[in-house]
């Protein structure tokens, strides 16, 4: 369990900003600065608030954007010289919005197959029954296979997403929001889902969410981002009892617990 | 009641679409004290912000609404025209919509859009409507107020729009503000800060509230009655610590039980969860709108089994425990069977 999934170290990323015509532009430190590491089978949760950095870190972890300063070796290997395919056998995304996620002109059974044919697998009778099998496993019937976007719930698509990141076997998931489009009976099962599979796949997750209690329930290490720097990082329980930053503290003095008792007061 | 804001009897929207019609809405009945937060919490598509817009007369042109009583203190706005209408919205019922950044006008200042309400509505202009203005903003907790008057919404941020917003609905002393989705799209310590100031506000205005939300987090912290609403019509309706204590209707156990609660389940263990998926609300219903999402009940729930008297006059609706401020619907007889609760027959 001590193998290191991901290793990222000193990671900075600017954003050149227009600031008018002819008036240069300016820059941007999205991230500044961040060093992770994820081992294997940890959920790591990256938490912050809007324009703090976390998607711009998962899209260079992901490889699809380049840090420009700083390292990143995904299972001991630099990420710039993993091959683009082998990184994509590697590390899978599964973003926020399964309504624009999935191309609505796509079949699911044509959606989920895709990485696979890009993989080079030529023969469909191979694809089809892997992606019968991994559609069960997400909890799809196999009737959807000819059936398109338009025709599943937010909560089937957002499961096709995971099939189709999981096709291909990865290492390393990285899942930004994967919830918090879906109606909260929804977001249950997608949380049941996600940790049935990391059990039953091995898989390493990275979670990006801004719903604590989401993170609180999933995650076993929080980093806390803020401004595009890792203020806090430590064991989810630590964490949340024993918070250090003063950001961190006024992240968990904002969560709305489900008790009336906690309700502000009037009268 | 005589501090009775809204009532709202026997609401129904139907959307006629090619060769069928949608039911979105059947039949429900809310009402809204003075100085009051409900709160209609429900998931996407179950009809909760249609109701709203019904309230305001905002709905679809296609959309028809029936309603047997729609008041607004006392006085029935239901065939009001559209002119009536239109007086009546801003200046008598105030609206906080989910994104302010589509609901304030791209093109002009914050002053002017402030000052055109107060024109509009309570034929204030000139300075004294700049005074207006600027205090309204102090109030909502902006400041400096006089700067951020000049600016244009895109300079403002998130947080600030909404504050923006409540303090233009304010401007005009509403009876009733209808919030929907007020905090969705804001960042969570953005959200508390605006929850509070909501909640402080109406207390010092002494106005009717109602919020609809799919967060029951939110709902916990603000509400003083609840409606929970499933497939169009509520099925269940009581005072915030009733719903959170004694959730009656299997579905608002269900919602409640997906939640994670940090401290309550063990990191990793699985969530509650509503199996099955919402019904399509296109054409009659001829089943049960819970048909296939009921959990198989197991031994330990019998000691969560509601005991319910049955209220006259509407079909299927019971009171929780005898208490007169908790009510739960069953939406036929097969649900109300499966939830196993005892009945009671006793009088209204």
């Amino acid at each position: 369990m001590t193998e290191i999934m991901i290793d990222a170290k000193n990671i900075v990323k600017d954003f050149k900003i227009s600031k008018g015509l002819f008036r240069g532009k300016e820059n941007l430190r999205a991230v500044d600065g961040v060093s992770l590491q994820v081992m294997r089978g940890e959920i790591l949760a990256i938490v912050g608030e809007s324009g703090c950095g976390k998607t711009t870190l998962a899209k260079i972890l992901l490889g699809l954007l380049q840090q420009d300063s700083g390292s990143v070796e995904l299972c001991g290997s630099k990420i710039e010289q993993i091959p683009r395919l082998e990184l994509a056998k590697m590390v899978q995304p599964i973003f926020q919005d399964p309504y624009s996620s999935l191309n609505p002109r796509k079949s699911i059974g044509s959606i989920i197959t895709l990485p696979m044919r890009i993989q080079g697998e030529k023969n469909s009778d191979v694809w089809m029954k892997k992606a019968l099998q991994i559609m069960d496993l997400v909890g799809l019937p196999s009737r959807m296979f000819d059936q398109y976007p338009n025709q599943l719930s937010g909560g089937q698509r957002q499961r096709v997403a995971i099939a189709r990141a999981l096709i291909n076997s990865p290492k390393i998931v990285i899942c930004d929001e994967p919830t918090s489009a879906l109606d909260v009976s929804v977001q249950s099962q997608i949380l049941n889902l996600l940790n049935d599979l990391r059990e039953e796949l091995n898989l390493t997750y990275v979670i990006i969410s801004h719903n604590l209690a989401v993170v609180e329930h999933m995650a076993s290490r929080v980093a806390v981002m803020y401004f595009g720097e890792k203020v806090e990082e430590s064991e989810t329980d630590q964490l949340f009892s024993n918070p250090q930053h003063s950001y961190t503290k006024m992240l968990l003095s904002s969560i709305l617990s489900p008790d009336p008792r906690q309700r502000i007061k009037k009268n | 009641m005589a501090d009775q804001v809204l009532n709202v009897e026997n609401l129904s929207i139907d959307i006629p679409l090619s060769g069928d019609i949608l039911h979105a809405v059947d039949g429900i009945s809310i009402s809204v004290n003075k100085g009051e937060t409900l709160c209609i919490v429900g998931e996407s598509g179950c009809g909760k912000s249609l109701t709203s817009l019904a309230i305001m007369d905002l709905l679809p042109q296609k959309a028809i609404r029936t309603v047997d009583k729609l008041e607004l203190n006392g006085t029935s706005i239901a065939n009001h025209s559209d002119k009536q209408m239109s007086d009546i919205r801003g200046s008598k019922i105030g609206m906080i919509f989910q994104e302010p950044m589509t609901s304030l006008n791209p093109s002009f200042t914050v002053e002017n859009q402030m000052v055109e309400t107060l024109a509009r509505h309570r034929n204030i202009r000139g300075k004294e409507a700049k005074k207006l203005a600027v205090e309204m903003l102090e109030k909502v907790g902006i400041s400096p107020a006089k700067q951020r008057l000049k600016q244009y919404p895109h300079q403002l941020s998130g947080g600030l729009r909404q504050r923006v917003m409540i303090a233009m609905t304010l401007l005009c002393e509403p009876e009733l503000i209808i919030a929907d989705e007020p905090t969705t799209a804001l960042d969570v310590t953005i959200q508390a800060q605006i929850l509070e100031l909501l909640a402080r506000l109406q207390t010092d205005f002494n106005t009717g509230l109602i919020l609809i939300t799919h967060d029951l987090g939110v709902v916990a912290k603000i509400a003083d009655r609840v409606a929970v609403m499933y497939a169009g019509q509520i099925v269940e309706e009581g005072s915030v610590y009733e719903i959170f204590d004694n959730p009656s209707h299997p579905y608002t156990r269900g919602l409640l039980s997906c939640i994670p609660v940090p401290g309550k389940i063990k990191r990793g263990e699985h969530l509650g969860s509503i199996p099955g998926m919402v019904p399509s609300l296109i054409g009659d219903f001829t089943e049960c709108r819970f048909s296939g999402r009921w959990e198989e009940s197991s031994d330990k729930d019998d000691e969560k089994i509601a005991n319910l008297v049955s209220l006259e006059g509407i079909e299927n609706a019971f009171l929780v425990h005898g208490t007169t401020d908790h009510i739960v619907r069953f939406c036929c007889d097969s649900c109300l069977k499966k939830s196993k609760s005892k009945i009671s027959k006793g009088v209204n």
